[in-house]
């Protein structure tokens, strides 16, 4: 059985359809790559499935249960756990506050502040922000903020996690630092879904990628596989290229 | 205005409490020591160091800008009116029963208003409380326009310690609620609703957690009130006069902290009736002006400027925050 399945998803915006009839099914333990041009509709699809937006139609299943149109916050305890694409830090409230406050509210939570507190910080030595775990959120700076994100991703002990571009804005060396990262979460037993527009990124982590385009999906395979699809190349690059060869993989 | 401190545990916070015990300690022994006018003066600040402190909760931690407090102001002026007078209630028995109404009227309107934001919260908690003085002044159990007497008390020094008892309580409600899970779930709502959701917090009932204590406070000042002065009417204690002034003193001090608002309580009180005293003219332009002058170089309140970093002066961080006040051209 899929941890994650999402059936005939479709999310109407006036009439433009920023995700059209999307089939996924996301197995236990895999790393999926949600790849796709900007405005295919990733994020919006990340939006049905966290409960932030209600699907138009179709129906999400989530370890055998439906959760199309519940509320964010049980889906959350569920076990989906999501980072935004812009980081949404609680600014005044110091790091390891942001991170107790996942660890306060999940489904097993701690029982009170004092440790919830000492949980985030063993989660701040995981991403690698122990050292700031007194300043204020706002203080961060970007690569700091997508480990803030990651970090209360994390602290939510979800089975599923959706990353939406966890990976903007980071030098190479830091990208290949996140990528140890989530490879290490994942060998921790949960389910990654990756949306990147890295595609070294993408090609590193997944061995199976999903492609939307105008909120459709049109491939879904190995990276191979998809970025050597003629949709695809068309997609990203116009239709003159899709005769040639797949996208620049850096 | 809804930029507020987060909770935190600082050092600062012991030697404010030991600063706060002292005062607690002083506060209990002037009655005996000031004549009938001093007390009243203090009675009067305490008033407000409620309200600031019981706005604080909603409009501080959780960043909602309340602008309907004396609804619950008058809620717990006329049910404890009406308990003494109509079911003759001692005083002590009513003015909970008010509190506790206040409550619960502001957790059935939060459920519908808290679901507002920003400006459109503020104004839909204003037509609430001015609907409540309209109900008032045209029912019967409430006396209508032409108000209620109430018993009279037979010391005057008991609504100074009353006021005294609701002020410690307030404080105490200011002082646990950052440190409790809810804190933490009402922070983060302040700070960012989409992310506290995404992280397992149902936003609504920590919203009306938040309104309801404020609302209970609110109400316990009200209650005191009305038994202080003996006479109440619809206008008299619907008074958006009690809002305002709560959440003036609130952002003075410093939103969002422990003692802040009862710190802009004290300060504007005594300003207002020292000036009120010297000159009625000078007073009316001063008043403004402090206020003009504080949302402009100190928008996060005196809290702001006496949490100076260590090694860097008071005088050195009203600096800064005029440079800055500048650079965002505030000015």
């Amino acid at each position: 059985m899929p941890l994650l399945a999402a059936t005939g998803v479709t999310k109407l915006f006036g009439r433009l359809a920023a995700v059209n009839r999307v089939d996924v099914a996301i197995e236990p333990g895999e790393i999926v790559g949600l790849i796709g041009p900007n405005g295919s509709g990733k994020s919006t699809l990340v939006n049905v499935i966290t409960g932030m937006e209600a699907p138009t139609a179709g129906r999400v299943e989530f370890a055998g249960a439906d959760i199309t149109g519940r509320r964010p916050a049980a889906i959350a305890r569920l076990g989906i756990a999501r980072t935004f694409q812009i980081a949404q830090p609680f600014r005044n409230m110091s790091v390891r506050q942001n991170v107790a406050v996942p660890v306060l509210f999940r489904a097993a939570h701690a029982a009170g502040v004092a440790e919830a507190l000492r949980r985030a910080d063993e989660v701040l030595e995981t991403v690698g922000l122990a050292a700031k775990r007194d300043l204020p959120a706002s203080a961060l700076t970007t690569p700091d903020l997508r480990r803030l994100e990651l970090a209360k991703a994390i602290a939510l002990r979800p089975r599923l996690m959706l990353l939406d571009e966890v990976m903007a804005g980071l030098t190479p060396a830091e990208t290949d630092a996140e990528m140890g990262l989530l490879r290490r979460i994942n060998a921790e037993g949960i389910t990654l879904v990756v949306i990147e527009h890295v595609l070294r990124v993408v090609m590193g982590l997944c061995r199976r990628v999903v492609v939307l385009h105008h909120g459709s999906k049109i491939a879904e395979g190995s990276p191979q596989q998809v970025t050597s699809a003629p949709a695809v190349i068309a997609a990203y690059l116009g239709p003159r290229h899709a005769g040639g060869g797949g996208p620049e993989t850096q | 205005m809804i930029r507020q401190e987060a909770p935190r545990q600082r050092g600062g916070d012991a030697r404010g409490f030991a600063i706060a015990a002292a005062a607690l300690a002083v506060a209990l022994v002037l009655p005996a020591a000031l004549n009938t006018y001093y007390v009243r003066i203090l009675t009067g600040i305490f008033l407000f160091g409620i309200l600031a402190s019981a706005w604080n909760l909603i409009g501080g931690y959780t960043g909602y800008p309340d602008f309907g407090g004396a609804a619950f102001l008058g809620i717990g002026a006329y049910t404890t009116g009406i308990l003494m007078v109509r079911a003759h209630l001692p005083f002590p028995a009513a003015l909970p029963a008010g509190c506790v109404l206040a409550a619960a009227a502001a957790a059935a309107m939060g459920a519908l208003l808290l679901r507002l934001r920003g400006h459109y919260f503020a104004i839909a908690t204003l037509g609430f409380m001015l609907v409540l003085r309209q109900l008032t002044a045209n029912l019967e159990i409430t006396g209508g326009g032409s108000g209620m007497n109430l018993p009279p008390a037979s010391d005057f020094k008991i609504f100074y310690y009353w006021m005294l008892a609701g002020l410690v309580l307030a404080v105490l409600a200011g002082f646990a609620l950052p440190r409790t899970r809810a804190g933490y779930a009402i922070a983060a709502i302040r700070e960012n609703q989409d992310a506290a959701q995404v992280l397992g917090i149902e936003p609504l009932p920590y919203k009306i957690l938040a309104y309801a204590a404020n609302a209970f406070l609110f109400a316990a000042a009200g209650g005191i009130y009305a038994y202080w002065l003996t006479f109440i009417e619809p206008l008299s204690v619907f008074n958006l006069d009690f809002t305002v002034q709560a959440v003036v003193m609130a952002l003075f001090g410093g939103p969002g902290t422990v003692f802040g608002p009862v710190v802009g309580a004290v300060v504007l009180k005594t300003l207002d009736v020292t000036l009120t005293n010297v000159s009625l003219f000078l007073h009316n332009v001063f008043f403004g002006a402090l206020v003009c002058a504080l949302v402009i170089f100190a928008p996060r309140g005196l809290a702001e400027l006496f949490q100076a970093s260590p090694g860097r002066s008071r005088w050195a961080a009203l600096r800064a925050s005029v440079r800055r006040a500048l650079q965002e051209n505030r000015v």
